[in-house]
């Protein structure tokens, strides 16, 4: 528990300076909601005071845990006048909306006081921000909640190392060099531990050397689970099996592009806060269901059991398994024919399939298998090989699925699936009479980096925007890339000012990162439109207001942000 | 109880902000298992399968609020004596008391410390099984 604190504070303070760069922008939008109260009528009112009351009631529930408790007491005393009110028989009279108006002053006040503790981070933030006190190397302007450290172990020229070492920054890393394996652990020792590790493989005119430091870096019970990239020019097959038996993550040979490197890096040193996987179980016998139920769950997994086959659309829809596990022989229908109706849904024509039988006959498995089965398991099995059959399928799957909803070059979501997002999270605010932004994005004169220093380096900007979306955003926000230089990203809960003001520290970021290519040096700014729900109440229409807003921001002269109101 | 140690804890959460700090607060200071859902709807259709060994509710939540998800949760089979915790902005002794009435075992008030949530909720803990 000791050893997790000291970057449980770095990560707190990360939320924090998160927090309150949102925080002034939430209350403008409470605010807003504030300036029509004077005109609506009865029944509109309500409406107000009550979506008053729970955004106060968010506010005050979490300033101080964010190092504002001045937002905290002022949220909560006017969340009190809007339950006061709500309650109240009488009509709600207008001077309430002056009494909550000088409290949002209060509370707007309160925004500006930190605690001490943050204070610290808050300053050392905003120093960065207009780059006064740290170098220009050193200060890429990203957020520091995702700041890595990176151990390189470099197989050239100190003019690579200067090069790498620029980049890496740009990209949010905080890095460190040495020049030989030998030296890889003397400096981890010296400086303490890191999130990667970057090596060459060729040092000494061998490839001894580099894998013999791996394997005794794998020694030190403090360092032996730090994940290793090698990175080299070197691709030979005995290199490559040296990689694989030092335990090395991901094998990238030179040239790459640093965003792909950075890519690499990510999934990496990527958290492991994945779902649970889910399981569907059919089998007409329960207890048998059940005994596959509770090994699957041992391994974390979710599962379903369907006993009746004749139901099995039902629980597909409902519960949306990533892979069926289907006895072969039920009353009423087969299993092989359970897995061809499975498979004639185009949604699941994809989903693993894997038979668990007592089935022994090979040539009966086999015609299982046809009819769109994908591996077949003879009961009874180990627990420990259900579970890594299972694991494993489901594993492949979701990649394949990531590659079918995600756009290839950013990792970002696709088009389509942006799209089917933002309809799920419309839904989703409907629902829970919430609000989200939509924010369209798109970066300024993409058409002259493209012909200017090519497409390679136009790939480069657009990977960099990327990343620097998806490190300040929340993880709850979705970020999708709808093609060429045009993104959108849809923030739950929010309004859109606070959307406009985290769009607007993010171009104001993004204009300051330099790219690099041969000797010239450019950079290149972005426009964003913002909308958001309920002002607008449709998909279409809020994607068009976006879309206007954007329209507005190119022809105010680009690198803005335009908010649609 | 048989089970005395705390490993997974089933969080039910709306707002994005403090689902996140107080996600941390738990894994990486706490060191539990975490199943995070940010509706009462989600709870109810994953906490059978994650079988937690605690349950921590917001009170007020758009749709179906913190005690009613309680509620429906005491229904499983599996949940029906699973300890419960509300955390709310609001904690007057009353509904200390009214909250206790509905099945939870303490109340934890928002805004909370991020860096002794986790031992607040091992004292719960050890409260329901000293």
């Amino acid at each position: 528990m000791a050893d997790s604190q000291p970057s449980m504070h770095e990560k707190l303070a990360a939320l924090r300076s998160q927090y309150a760069e949102r925080i002034d922008a939430r209350v403008d939008d409470l605010c807003d909601l504030l300036d029509v109260f004077g005109d609506a009528n009865e029944s509109k009112r309500r409406d107000i005071l009550q979506k008053l009351r729970e955004a106060t009631h968010k506010l005050a529930g979490s300033g101080a845990t964010f190092g504002f408790p001045g937002v905290t007491e002022h949220a909560r005393a006017m969340e009190h006048s809007c339950v006061d009110a709500l309650n109240g028989d009488d009509n709600i009279e207008v001077g309430l909306v002056d009494r909550l108006r000088a409290m949002s002053d209060q509370l707007r006040k309160a925004t500006e006081t930190q605690s001490t503790e943050t204070q610290s981070e808050a300053e050392k933030f905003s120093t960065q921000q207009d780059g006064t006190s740290v170098g220009r190397e050193d200060n890429p302007h990203l957020h520091d909640s995702s700041r890595q450290d990176i151990l390189i172990v470099m197989e050239y020229s100190a003019e690579q190392e200067r090069q790498t070492r620029l980049e890496l920054a740009h990209f949010g890393f905080n890095v460190r060099i040495v020049d030989h394996p030998q030296k890889m652990i003397a400096d981890l020792k010296a400086h303490g531990g890191v999130d990667i590790i970057i090596t060459g493989v060729h040092f000494d005119d061998s490839e001894d050397a580099a894998f013999k430091a791996l394997g005794e870096l794998r020694e030190h019970s403090e360092f032996c689970t730090i994940p290793v990239v090698v990175y080299s020019e070197i691709d030979t097959m005995t290199s490559r099996l040296g990689a694989v038996r030092a335990d090395v993550k991901a094998y990238i040979v030179k040239p790459v592009d640093m965003a792909d490197l950075v890519n690499v890096m990510d999934d990496v040193t990527e958290r492991h806060e994945e779902e649970q996987f889910r399981v569907l179980v059919v089998d007409d016998d329960e207890s048998l269901a059940q005994h596959t139920e509770i090994v699957l769950q041992s391994a974390g997994m979710e599962t379903r059991i369907a006993t009746d086959p004749m139901q099995i659309y039902e629980v597909l829809d409902d519960f949306s398994p990533e892979l069926i596990l289907l006895d072969l022989y039920m009353p009423g229908c087969s299993g092989q024919e359970i897995a061809a109706i499975v498979r004639q849904r185009e949604e699941y024509a994809g989903i693993p399939i894997v038979f668990l039988s007592g089935e022994s006959d090979k040539d009966k498995q086999l015609s299982a298998m046809e009819l769109g089965g994908d591996d077949f398991l003879t009961k009874p099995i180990r627990a420990s090989h259900l579970i890594s059959s299972v694991r494993i399928r489901v594993a492949r799957f979701r990649k394949l699925r990531s590659f079918m909803v995600r756009d290839s070059m950013t990792g970002l979501f696709n088009h389509t699936t942006t799209k089917q997002l933002l309809d799920n999270e419309i839904s989703r605010a409907q629902r829970a009479k919430g609000s989200l932004a939509l924010v369209a994005l798109d970066i300024d004169h993409f058409k002259n980096v493209n012909d200017t220093y090519g497409h390679a380096v136009g790939d480069r900007v657009i990977k960099a925007l990327a990343r620097l979306l998806r490190q300040r955003l929340r993880s709850a926000d979705i970020i999708g890339r709808m093609g060429g230089e045009e993104f959108a990203a849809v923030l739950p809960d929010s309004g859109v000012n606070e959307a406009g003001r985290v769009f607007d520290q993010i171009r104001k970021a993004f204009s300051e990162i330099m790219f690099h290519t041969g000797d010239k040096s450019f950079n290149v700014t972005i426009s964003c439109g913002v909308a958001d729900f309920p002002r607008y109440d449709s998909a279409t229409e809020l994607s068009d207001a976006a879309d206007k807003a954007l329209y507005a921001a190119k022809h105010g002269g680009r690198n803005q942000v335009v908010k649609a109101q | 109880m048989s089970n005395s140690e705390l490993s997974k804890i089933l969080y039910v959460e709306d707002d994005p902000d403090i689902q996140v700090v107080a996600q941390m607060a738990l894994e990486t200071v706490g060191g539990y298992t975490l199943c995070v859902c940010s509706s009462g709807q989600e709870a109810l259709d994953q906490a059978e399968a994650f079988a937690p060994d605690m349950i921590l509710l917001d009170v007020m939540m758009p749709e179906m609020d913190g005690p009613t998800t309680l509620g429906n949760l005491r229904k499983m089979d599996s949940l029906s004596v699973t300890p419960a915790i509300f955390m709310t902005a609001k904690v007057m002794p009353s509904d200390v008391e009214r909250y206790k009435e509905l099945g939870a075992v303490d109340v934890i008030a928002k805004p909370f410390d991020p860096m002794s949530l986790a031992t607040r909720i091992q004292e719960i803990w050890g409260e329901c099984h000293g």
